[in-house]
């Protein structure tokens, strides 16, 4: 128990830490690249705002997770995560992905059908492939966690 | 139910108060309540023995089963 509560101060500064760059990247870094990126080729330049908002939103996806994840180690904390509240965060990180996957499977099929070399579709197709890998982990931890909470409020009954 | 725990017939025999039994076995009197109410979903060995040790009784003594 004394390593989780370990892992959980820990994993809880990496999240902070990570809301915060994305944060950066969303309101300066991202904007900035696609207009400066926009400055550079004219003849491009239309791309600027799809490509912007499109990053703003893939990035929130992942700030949603690590919203999600802060709740649910908070229920950690409190000994709460075998329950039913646990579920609204644990669904929130699956759509969250759900979402992030979809938009970057759209991106995909419009750099795809544009593409004038293999490297870009190369590096989306692996994205994708984690990104799948990932969401799947998760419904199977949520099938786990659902079981877990089963048991749990099977034991309380017991007197 | 149909199983129903008799133990307020084994409190009258041993004349032991509920806020005593719950003490003695070390039950809280919520859960004794549940016990009694039949609305219990399931009993651990280790706190019927320690019911059958309180009262001087067997598990036949607490348990009845009864058709609805």
């Amino acid at each position: 128990m004394k390593i989780t509560s370990l892992a959980v101060v820990a994993l809880r500064i990496v999240l902070v830490a990570a809301f915060l760059l994305l944060l950066l990247f969303q309101v300066m870094s991202m904007p900035g690249q696609f207009a400066h990126m926009a400055a550079e080729d004219p003849e491009r330049a239309y791309l600027q705002w799809p490509l912007t908002v499109f990053a703003i939103l893939e990035l929130a996806c992942v700030q949603v997770v690590i919203v999600s994840t802060w709740k649910l180690l908070t229920m950690v904390r409190r000994d709460q995560i075998f329950s039913r509240q646990a579920f609204v965060w644990v669904d929130a990180i699956m759509w969250a992905i759900a979402a992030a996957w979809t938009m970057l499977a759209v991106f995909f099929a419009i750099v795809v059908l544009n593409a004038d070399d293999p490297g870009m579709p190369l590096l989306l197709v692996l994205m994708l492939t984690a990104g799948a890998a990932v969401g799947l982990v998760v419904v199977v931890l949520r099938a786990l966690l659902r079981q877990a909470a089963d048991l749990r409020s099977d034991l309380e009954a017991v007197i | 139910m149909p199983i129903v725990v008799r133990i307020d017939v084994e409190l009258a025999k041993q004349k032991m108060s509920v806020g005593e039994f719950a003490e003695r076995v070390g039950l809280t009197p919520a859960n004794v309540a549940v016990l009694k109410n039949g609305r219990a979903k399931a009993v651990r060995f280790s706190t019927l023995e320690a019911m059958c040790r309180v009262l001087n009784c067997q598990p036949g003594d607490l348990l009845e089963f009864t058709e609805d």
